[in-house]
């Protein structure tokens, strides 16, 4: 019950925020821009190219395939960094402004404290992430051709695993560090420093985190769960839940 | 200009509108607001001129959260 509390609190604030209101619309922007805008590419050229003429540029239609994963791209780019910003400070901030202090007083469990707001931030982000999705979906199956929904769900179900890792990185930097800044800044970097690292030593890191979406788009070619998918879905899932662990050791360290 | 009534403006709509509702959202918020990171007057143009980026900067760094 106290769990539930704390988890309704979250959800209460970040309704006061409009952050529920703001965040999916965010997301479900990038996710369609995409499609929209090769859509209506060759017209945009047109219009504004300048080219002289007699000049035939022959731009080939995108694979649906290839829209749904340019609306990854864009969630995993601009969208990781709008859901590190909006936890960035979710208990640093309360730890800065004594709001943490107020709700410790009370034999409040450090764990249910952590995971409810884990579990509300990711409550948003996959509903918003979902939305996004259909609606990318949605534009695919319009202007491009078709995908069927079931392989969708696998894409959002799978994807997802990847910004609940994310997630679980700043809310284990949340315990270890007060400034908001710098949460969302490390954040970045181990984000950005895995995808290189994954780069460099691809050949022996076959299941890291980075590689979810390479295997998403494979998924989509051959419409089969490969062993890869599987696999790094599954290191993916550890991975959370070690850092979230982790978090209360160094959370209950810190106060 | 024939370019605009080449455009399907029912597939474009959807973008533009929500634009428009989560910058009347920053608008409202920055009304409410007594007071934002940073002078209250700058945010005003940033929310409206700067789509989708410029709310998003308000809510996330211009509001004062507590």
């Amino acid at each position: 019950m106290q769990w539930l509390t704390l988890f309704q609190k979250e959800l209460l604030e970040s309704w006061r925020n409009y952050k529920w209101i703001w965040f999916p619309l965010v997301l479900i922007v990038l996710a369609i821009m995409d499609p929209i805008s090769s859509y209506y590419m060759p017209l945009i050229i047109e219009s504004v190219g300048g080219l002289p003429d007699g000049a035939v540029m022959e731009i080939p239609t995108p694979l649906p395939r290839e829209v749904l994963m340019m609306s990854l791209g864009q969630i995993g780019s601009i969208g990781i960094l709008v859901i590190v910003l909006i936890s960035m400070g979710t208990i640093a901030g309360e730890r800065k402004s004594g709001v943490a202090e107020l709700i410790l007083v009370k034999p409040v469990a450090h764990s249910h404290y952590i995971t409810a707001k884990f579990v509300a931030i990711m409550t948003m982000v996959w509903i918003s992430f979902f939305l996004a999705m259909v609606g990318s979906w949605y534009y695919t199956n319009l202007l491009f051709g078709e995908i069927s929904f079931i392989s969708l769900l696998y894409v959002i179900f799978f994807y997802g695993l990847w910004l609940m890792f994310v997630v679980s990185i700043v809310v284990f930097l949340n315990t270890l560090f007060k400034n908001a800044g710098i949460i969302a800044f490390l954040s970045i970097i181990i984000v950005l420093s895995m995808s290189v690292l994954t780069q460099i030593f691809g050949r022996f890191i076959t299941w890291s985190p980075n590689n979810i979406s390479t295997y998403i788009h494979e998924y989509l070619i051959t419409q089969e769960v490969s062993t890869d998918l599987i696999m790094t879905a599954i290191i993916t899932v550890v991975l959370s839940a070690i850092l979230i662990m982790a978090s209360f050791f160094t959370f209950e360290k810190r106060d | 200009m024939d370019v605009f009534a080449e455009i399907n403006w029912g597939l474009v709509a959807p973008l533009i509108i929500i634009n428009f509702i989560i910058m009347i959202f920053a608008l409202v918020d920055w009304i409410k607001a007594e007071e934002t990171n940073g002078p209250k007057l700058l945010w005003l143009p940033i929310i409206l001129f700067l789509s989708l980026i410029g709310p998003v900067l308000y809510f996330v760094i211009g509001r004062r959260q507590y």
